[in-house]
Parts: C-alpha cells; structure tokens; sequence
C-alpha cells in the first residue's frame, strides 16, 4: 500500500524483486544502485550469508525528487530466493505496491521458477489481494547464457497473465532499467 | 474498492497529531526518538532529537523484524508478538504494534528505564490508534490529493531518472 503524507508533500511506494535462488535479484538492485544518479540512491543495505546470498532482504531507496510538489520515494527490496526461506518472503511482499518477477532463462531453472511463481501467487491471494490485479512485471533474466530457453516457451509456462516482460542480462545492466521503469509506472498508475 | 489499489493518504491534521504524540512520547519518557511506521517498512512520522540520515534504513529494518518475529509468532501458535525490545551498550530500542497495521518505535539510552518506556508506549499506542482509525477510514481520491496531472509528470520523472 503506497504511503502518501499530506503534511510532509511525499509519496512512498514497496517494490519487491521476486524468484527462485540465484536468479538475479540483488544483482538487478546492485546494477541500478551502481548506475542511478548519486541524487536518486541511498545506501544499499544487504542482510546476506558470509556467501554472499540473500538472507534477509536487500533494500535500496530510490528518491525521485520533487514531482508536482511531493516528494516521492521509491524502496526497492529483494527476498532471499532459496527455498528454506519461504517464511521470509512472506514478511518481505508484506505491504508492497508492486512485484517484478525475475525468472532464470536457464532450462534447467524452469521447474523452480514456476514454482516460485506459483508461490508469489499464494502469498499475494494469502495478503487478501487479488493476484490478477496486483502489479506484476516479469523479467527473464540470463538471456546471454547457452541453456537459455526461447523467450516464447518461457512465456507459454511463466506469463499466462500477460505481464509486461523484458528481456535481460542483470549483470550487464541490459532490460535492468526498461523492467525498473515498467514497475514504476505500473505502481504510480495505480496509486 | 480493491484495497491494493488504494493509497494511504494521510491529512496534514492527523499528520500533526501524530507528530505530537510522537513528541510527548519522547518528551515525557526522556528518549532519543519516536517513529511511527507502516507495517511495509515506510516511515510515516518521525519525531526525536536532530535529524538522522538513516531513518529510511532504519524502517525498512525495523519493520522486517517486525514481520520476521510475526513469522515466528505464528509457528509458536501465537497470533503475533506486540511488542519487542532491542537492548544495546548505548542505545536500545522498543517496538510495539498499533493494531494490525501499524509499527511505534522508540529508541532510547540507558538514562531511560524500560518500565517507563513500556507504559507510555502503552498510552500512546491507543491514542495513535484511533487517529489511525480515522486515517484509515477517509476516503479521498488520488487525483484530489495529487492533482490530475501527477501521473504523467511522474512518469516523464521515472523515464528521465531510471536510465544507464
């Protein structure tokens, strides 16, 4: 649920980068992070293993200055994507306007990202959301690797909704911002 | 309507409420600062001694304990945990919930004792808690807020922003 502050003139809204283990999400939030102009970012906060791998969450506040007198504030958070951690996506996708599901192209990945979507729909009904309506935005991500499966068979299992999807290479930076920029859009139309 | 598709809009008059319990809360118990945060994490108000730069973090944080510890709550059958305490060397921090909603936060050093904190906490919860009532409860469209026009500049903003 987007936060507008009358008083303070500033608007926040919960975007969640979601999917199955290894897929790309902090890397997505470290492209952007790296990229976005020093006015726009705060400090990326990441709640990781000793390895590396998300524990907690990832977050990263965006500011995008003063639009038509508010101040509007975009917070970016990824969840931990290994399985064990089921309890803990659950607090993360607590309150958030919108979703990008990051997908890995990999065929040997398709089995856990169905599952994974299929768990994302669960938790969104289980918020008392309507899954069909909540903004959702798909990546697939990892199109540079040799396994990766055709865009049109990826979308044949993984967007049946119809989802705005973009192709990407996260740690290249390619579709990072077309699939930032989607989500965002999505969520301010619905505010 | 959907409530997904609704924004929380809170008025200046509740906004100034809030910002006042938020201070007596401070005030009265002799501590740093007071936050009051949405359950997603997004710090709603903030009252306390100077400004801290890490506040949004700060939500973000104590939120996820928050929804961390609720998780937990629940495997020990347990509806929720409504209160938590946080104990430092310097500083230490107490979090309670306000309804189902809503997060209260109060930092505070030694100088404080727990006992006190955890009954103004108390007091002032109630109180937040029926002004959140009527936060909750007013309905006003995005466009009377925000004027019609918002979308498109932020969009405009979004595409002049998000880029390599």
């Amino acid at each position: 649920m987007a936060l507008i502050n009358v008083a303070a003139r500033e608007i926040h809204c919960k975007i969640v980068y979601y999917g199955p283990g290894m897929c790309g999400k902090t890397t997505n939030l470290q492209y952007i992070h790296e990229s976005v102009s020093p006015d726009v970012k705060g400090d990326l906060l990441s709640i990781a293993t000793e390895t590396e791998r998300t524990l907690f969450f990832d977050f990263l506040p965006l500011d995008l200055g003063k639009v038509r007198g508010f101040q509007t504030r975009f917070h970016l958070y990824t969840v931990p994507g290994q399985v064990l951690y089921e309890r803990t996506r659950v607090a993360v996708l607590n309150g958030s306007d919108g979703v990008v599901f990051v997908a890995d192209s990999q065929k040997e990945k398709l089995e856990e990202n169905i599952k994974s979507l299929k768990e994302l729909a669960m938790n969104i009904t289980r918020q008392n959301k309507k899954f069909q309506e909540f903004p959702i935005v798909l990546q697939y991500n990892k199109r540079d690797m040799p396994n990766a499966l055709p865009v049109a068979v990826m979308d044949r299992y993984l967007n049946g909704m119809n989802w705005t999807r973009h192709e990407a290479i996260a740690t290249t930076g390619v579709g990072v911002f077309d699939t930032l920029k989607s989500i965002s859009r999505l969520v301010i139309s619905k505010l | 309507m959907d409530p997904q598709l609704t924004s929380l809009i809170v008025p200046a008059e509740e906004a100034a409420q809030i910002e006042e319990c938020l201070s007596h809360l401070v005030e009265d118990t002799g501590g740093n600062y007071a936050l009051l945060l949405d359950k997603s994490g997004q710090v709603i108000v903030s009252q306390g001694d100077g400004i801290r730069q890490d506040i949004t973090a700060l939500g973000a944080l104590i939120a996820g304990t928050f929804a961390s510890s609720r998780e937990v709550a629940k495997l020990l059958r347990e509806k929720d945990f409504r209160m938590l305490f946080q104990q430092g060397v310097r500083e230490n921090i107490f979090i309670a919930l306000i309804e189902e909603q809503w997060i209260l936060c109060v930092i505070f050093n030694k100088g404080t004792h727990i006992g006190l904190v955890k009954v103004l906490t108390k007091k002032a919860t109630d109180e937040l808690a029926a002004v959140l009532e009527r936060v909750r409860q007013q309905h006003k469209s995005r466009d009377e807020v925000l004027g019609s026009s918002f979308r498109t500049s932020m969009e405009d903003t979004i595409d002049l922003l998000f880029k390599d």
